[in-house]
């Protein structure tokens, strides 16, 4: 034991600083490469079972029919036309959505009355599964692209609504008191204590709400459209053509984490104060 | 030697908080006076309302009871008038040190060019400059600090309330912060309300000491101190020091023996 102990005191000064050693792969090479070679060995992977007979075809589709649909569509120009229905859909019911619901979230901080007033009403709509008004709300704003826009409002804006609120009401009571004492007015105290201790928050919804607005579309899409991914899905769907299906997800796909990503530019613009972290996406 | 002008009197101020069961009675009647140009410490057990007390000079907590006189006339409260440093540093998290220095200028709606010069000004004086554009959590304890301080003088308020402001630094960062204090009330004029819990520090820098009682405070006694040396290190080794030191320990040991 003590000559361990001595072979371990007399060792450990003589090794050279060395840098904590590393895993080879953890670089961003090394990721990217692990992950590209994840994702082909997956396709290719199903491509062979299907080819060897495992798989049915009909039933999972085929990466290289997948693959020969998806330079089709975007060879006659209907990817780009589908994608762009459905994305313009969802930005502008991410947009509305999240600022209408933050706006009114932070107004409640005005009024602790009109907000006591109204919280069992906002957490009566939060609870109805927002989808089952697509229905309804088709119904009200047509086939057309509104009723798309409608229903993804309606599932960002409560979201937004109900996070804004809880930061305002969470904000730092000291910061608070400290600009009341200086003499500062409740609107001074709204723009330079619960505006900006709520923007982390509310750009946390942004990553919540992208995958909202996309299933508000997407799920629009599926009950009446003539264009859309979701349209796209939908019908080829119904005819078993699961290659088109698949084609129309992974064009989803990308179309999300693209959005994720420009969410994660704009925080860290937004908040310079901020270390960035990984943060979470829940898709719904 | 003629009176010294009152500027701010307390008088008979009762306050208690509602608890779950009794209410807590925190001040019983509290009387004291502040001179123009003062430098009051208070002193008394934690939790005593020390806090309490500055909260109602400050306008954030209504007294249930008594009257607050400011230079002969009665208000209600000094809010806008203080310039209020807490126990906490609390600055701004996603301001600058600059902007947080800016804060309570842009309260008062001061000229931005002129606040900007007086802040950068503030900032050099304390050996803060090259730190404008620094975050908060970039700073040491003692500079966050100093920021507070700073964000709390740049408003040139009539009088400060300093709660605690050095209780969480090493003592040499104490002194050195003491010592910038002092300079600065004196440089500026400043009528200063300083709340310790260092008996040490109280001697050091006040003109005079209250003594607050355990809950519910009332005023126990009040000190004058009379040293010839000012800066804070010098105040210590001064031959009454000791003398002082000690008259106050006494006095806050018969409340820790009471409590006990
Ligand atoms: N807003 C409040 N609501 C209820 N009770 C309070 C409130 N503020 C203070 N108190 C109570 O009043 C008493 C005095 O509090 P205060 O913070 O003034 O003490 P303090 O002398 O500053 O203590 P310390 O030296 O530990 O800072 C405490 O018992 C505290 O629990
Ligand atoms: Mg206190």
């Amino acid at each position: 034991m003590t000559e361990t102990a001595q072979i371990a005191k007399t060792a450990a000064p003589a090794r050279p600083r060395e840098k904590k050693r590393r895993n080879v792969f953890d670089s961003l090479i090394g990721r990217s490469a692990l992950q590209i070679l994840a994702v082909v060995g997956f396709f290719l992977l199903w491509e062979a079972a299907v080819r060897w007979g495992w798989l049915s075809a009909f039933l999972v589709g085929q990466p290289s029919g997948v693959l020969r649909n998806l330079i089709g569509s975007i060879a006659n120009g209907s990817l780009f036309t589908d994608t762009g229905f459905t994305i313009f859909e969802a930005i502008l019911g991410f947009a509305f959505g999240t600022v209408i619901g933050s706006v009114i979230g932070l107004a409640l901080w005005y009024s602790i009355f009109v907000a006591r007033l109204v919280e069992p009403f906002i957490a009566a709509i939060n609870s109805v599964p927002k989808i089952a008004l697509a229905p309804i709300i088709i119904l009200w704003f047509g086939t057309g692209l509104l009723s798309k826009v409608a229903l993804a409002i309606s599932l960002t804006s409560i979201v937004a609504l109900i996070t804004a609120y809880q930061a305002a009401k969470d904000a730092d009571k000291d910061l608070q008191a400290l600009l009341f004492s200086m003499g500062a007015s409740k609107q001074h105290i709204f723009k330079r204590v619960i505006a900006p201790s709520t923007l982390p928050a509310i750009i946390a919804t942004f990553r919540i709400n992208i995958g909202f607005a996309l299933v508000g579309a997407v799920v629009g899409e599926f009950i009446s459209s003539q264009h859309g991914l979701g349209h796209v899905i939908y019908v080829a769907s119904s005819l078993y053509d699961l290659n088109t299906v698949w084609a129309g997800l992974f064009t989803l796909m990308l179309v999300g984490f693209l959005f994720y990503h420009l969410v994660e530019v704009t925080e860290r613009w937004l908040l310079p104060w901020k270390q960035q972290q990984g943060g979470t996406q829940i898709n719904v | 030697m003629s009176s010294p002008k009152v500027q701010l009197r307390l008088n008979g101020i009762r306050k208690s908080f509602p608890g779950k069961e009794a209410a807590t009675q925190v001040l019983d009647g509290l009387t004291f006076d502040i001179h123009e140009r003062d430098f009051v410490s208070i002193i008394g057990p934690s939790g005593c309302g020390k806090t309490t007390v500055f909260n109602i000079i400050a306008g954030l907590v209504d007294p249930d009871d008594g009257v607050m006189l400011y230079r002969g006339q009665e208000v209600e409260s000094l809010r806008g008038r203080v310039g209020y440093m807490m126990q906490k540093d609390l600055l701004f998290p996603w301001r600058t040190v600059l902007d947080n220095v800016l804060l309570g200028l842009e309260t008062k709606g001061i000229d931005p060019k002129r606040a900007l010069d007086t802040a950068r000004e503030y900032l050099s004086t304390f050996g803060l400059s090259g730190f404008e554009n620094a975050y908060p959590k970039a700073l040491s304890g003692g500079m966050r600090q100093r920021v507070a301080l700073i964000r709390t003088l740049v408003l040139d308020p009539d009088i400060l309330l300093l709660d605690e402001p050095f209780s969480a630094l090493d003592y040499q960062t104490r002194l050195y912060l003491e010592g910038i204090l002092m300079e600065a009330v004196e440089t500026f004029h400043k009528t200063v309300i300083l709340v310790t819990h260092d008996i040490d520090e109280a001697v050091a820098l006040s003109k005079r000491v209250v003594v607050l009682s355990q809950r519910p405070a009332r005023v126990k006694a009040v000190h004058d101190i009379a040293l010839n040396e000012h800066s804070p290190i010098a105040a210590r080794s001064d031959p009454r020091f000791s003398g002082y030191f000690h008259t106050l320990c006494a006095e806050l040991d018969i409340q820790t023996r009471k409590s006990a």
